[in-house]
């Protein structure tokens, strides 16, 4: 733009129109609380991830000894350090397990949510009589408390659950099977929070499938098509904006989800379905090693910011987002 | 051969997918139902008979189930349904305690947090100012925290307060409640723009017109419609917070200990009260669901508004 002389030289403050002005001051109250709960405490926790803070100093954090990148190449088992605490010559090796998890844990719960939302969302699209009553009914599951969801999930997987006696009565199985222990526990863990989360999904998707102009589907039944051929060539490609935010949401808060792993697995989760976000927690304070937490919620923070970096062009570039202008 | 009657013409076809749509929907109320209606069905349960092989999916077995339907025996119906489970449960464990807390916290969390986020959506739906994308941009960033790094300082931080100086922040109402409003802000704020996208901002301008400031075309004018969308909001922040676990159980885990945390109680080392805590959770979700139903057209549209339109 071309300099107009006066107006470049006044503060910045001044330069603002008095709309501008009165949108910063809106923005104040919830920016000065986001500095103080979001933006100090991350370049905090940066800050202890690189000092051997645990209970001698959990008062005074600031006294702590710098360690450098110590912590890090602990928790990644990068090296192994002596330690007093001989179960911790394994850290390293439990936590990239626990990343490992939280990533299956994420990508499992994307890939049910996702194929029971458009389901659910594509057969919602219809016309028929008690649609919005059907749209009420499969929205609850996301209503519903989910810590209370999740204790009843918890509930029917016991041995003696609901689960168990149904897949006994009708002969699938001939001994109860273990749900929330052993190799079956990421799956439980995936499909509970997939009950809960997959109505978000539904209604994502099913706005998506509404906004959808009709024009399109009838151009492409002059073309030819039929319902797969619509749904191929019309309905997918239509609902991609609203799928790119959706996945990258169901990505990021699975991926630190820590409700679902605590209420269905409890505070000694098995080594199958312990996600990064429950290790962490377990560990730090448990053991009062918070530098290391810290450490470790950074790695964290960093695989999800990573994940969000691969989406970031795809969502800015077509505009899906509420955050642009 | 096909018979020529048997032929699958278009109408046919369309049929059979219809049919096939309304099983898929079936399918999946049952699916969405069952966990609720299981919930209900073990709180009504006699205790004793909680945990034993018995795979009946009623209150009643199906032969009871077939007494009191086809001969009207309602006195089999009465002694079968149990309500005791409802009534033990306070002395089990200090539930009226925790349903308060919880209703204090979240009830708070969200009187502040949509205080602070309507004025903040009301500035991103109705301005455009400079580093409104980076603003925008960071309210959405704070979605892929891990919630551990921020509690971790936090934690150091509350422990530092609780010692060095006279205040008490760990395990009080205010030292949660701040918390739990920052996180709920964000989205809040990316709601509640929605919804003020969705008021035609003609009225404020005639309002500004007559002499109202600012605020007050804000306020007076546009607050009032927006009240779906506000209550749906709300509705969400309150859910956010009565379900909050991670720093619950960190920084509110004694004297001011929620509901999401204290429902735990109920598994004890020796055995677990499926059928208390199954009455505690039908106490504290059927009030939300009725709330959601009044609400829910705001609701759904909020949640979506942001995501869908371009």
């Amino acid at each position: 733009m071309p300099s107009l002389g006066i107006g470049d030289r006044l503060p910045f403050y001044r330069r603002l129109s008095g709309g501008q002005r009165f949108a910063y001051r809106l923005l104040l109250p919830a920016l000065a609380a986001m500095t103080i709960v979001h933006f100090i405490p991350i370049l905090w926790g940066l800050t202890i991830s690189t000092m051997g803070v645990d209970l001698t100093y959990a008062s005074h954090w600031y006294d702590a000894p710098f360690v450098g990148l110590d912590h890090f190449r602990y928790v990644l088992g990068i090296e192994n350090f002596d330690d007093v605490l001989v179960s911790d010559t394994v850290v390293g090796e439990r936590y990239r397990n626990a990343l490992k998890n939280s990533v299956i844990f994420s990508v499992g719960t994307l890939v049910v949510t996702y194929v029971l939302g458009l389901t659910a969302a594509l057969v919602l699209n219809q016309k028929f009589k008690g649609r919005f009553v059907a749209r009420t009914l499969l929205l609850l599951p996301w209503v519903a408390p989910v810590v209370v969801s999740l204790y009843v999930w918890r509930m029917m997987f016991t041995q003696q659950g609901i689960i168990n006696q149904t897949l006994l009565t009708i002969g699938l199985i001939d001994e109860p099977m273990f749900f929330l222990i052993g190799d079956n526990s990421m799956w439980a863990l995936i499909f509970a929070h997939s009950w809960t989360q997959f109505p978000l999904v539904m209604i994502f998707l099913y706005a998506g499938l509404q906004s959808i102009p009709k024009q399109l589907y009838e151009a492409a039944a002059i073309d030819g098509a039929g319902r797969w051929g619509k749904f191929r060539y019309v309905t997918m490609p239509q609902l991609k904006p609203v799928s790119a935010v959706i996945v990258l949401l169901m990505l990021l808060w699975t991926m630190i989800n820590y409700t679902a792993p605590f209420v269905l697995l409890g505070g000694a989760p098995p080594k199958q379905a312990n996600v990064a976000i429950l290790y962490i927690e377990n560990y730090a304070f448990g053991n009062s090693q918070f530098g290391r937490g810290a450490a470790m919620s950074v790695v964290l923070f960093l695989i999800a910011m990573v994940m969000a970096m691969v989406y970031y062009r795809y969502l800015f570039d077509d505009e899906t987002t509420g955050a642009g202008a | 051969m096909i018979p020529e009657e048997w032929r699958l013409t278009q109408d046919r076809a369309d049929f059979l997918f219809d049919l096939l749509s309304r099983g898929v929907l079936g399918l999946f109320i049952v699916l969405a139902l069952f966990p609720i209606y299981w919930m209900v069905m073990i709180s009504l349960r006699n205790p004793e008979e909680i945990g034993t092989s018995d795979p009946s999916y009623f209150v009643l077995s199906l032969d009871e189930l077939r007494t009191v339907v086809f001969e009207g025996d309602l006195d089999l119906l009465a002694s079968e349904v149990d309500f005791a489970n409802y009534v033990d449960m306070w002395d089990q464990i200090p539930l009226l305690e925790f349903y308060v807390n919880s209703l204090i916290i979240a009830g708070v969390t969200t009187v502040l947090a949509l205080a602070v986020a309507i004025l903040g959506g009301y500035a991103f739906s109705r301005h455009s100012f400079p580093g409104k994308r980076y603003i925008g941009g960071a309210l959405l960033a704070t979605q892929m925290i891990p919630g551990v790094l921020i509690l971790l300082p936090m934690f150091l931080l509350f422990i530092w307060i609780q010692t060095e100086t006279p205040f008490k922040v760990v395990d009080t109402y205010h030292g949660i409640i701040f918390v739990y409003m920052t996180f709920t802000v964000p989205v809040a704020i990316w709601m509640l723009r929605g919804f003020f996208d969705s008021i035609p901002a003609s009225m404020e301008e005639a309002a500004r017109v007559d002499g109202c400031t600012r605020f007050q075309a804000l306020y007076r004018v546009a607050l009032p419609m927006a009240a779906p969308g506000i209550a749906a909001t709300g509705m969400f922040v309150f859910l956010t917070a009565f379900n909050e676990v991670l720093f619950a159980g960190i920084l509110a885990g004694g004297e001011v200990t929620p509901f999401s945390i204290g429902i735990s109680r109920f598994q004890t080392q020796q055995t677990t009260y499926w059928g208390q805590m199954m009455a505690a959770s039908s106490v504290a979700t059927i009030p939300i669901i009725i709330l959601f139903a009044l609400f829910q057209r705001p609701i759904v549209e909020g949640l979506t508004e942001g995501g869908v339109k371009q």
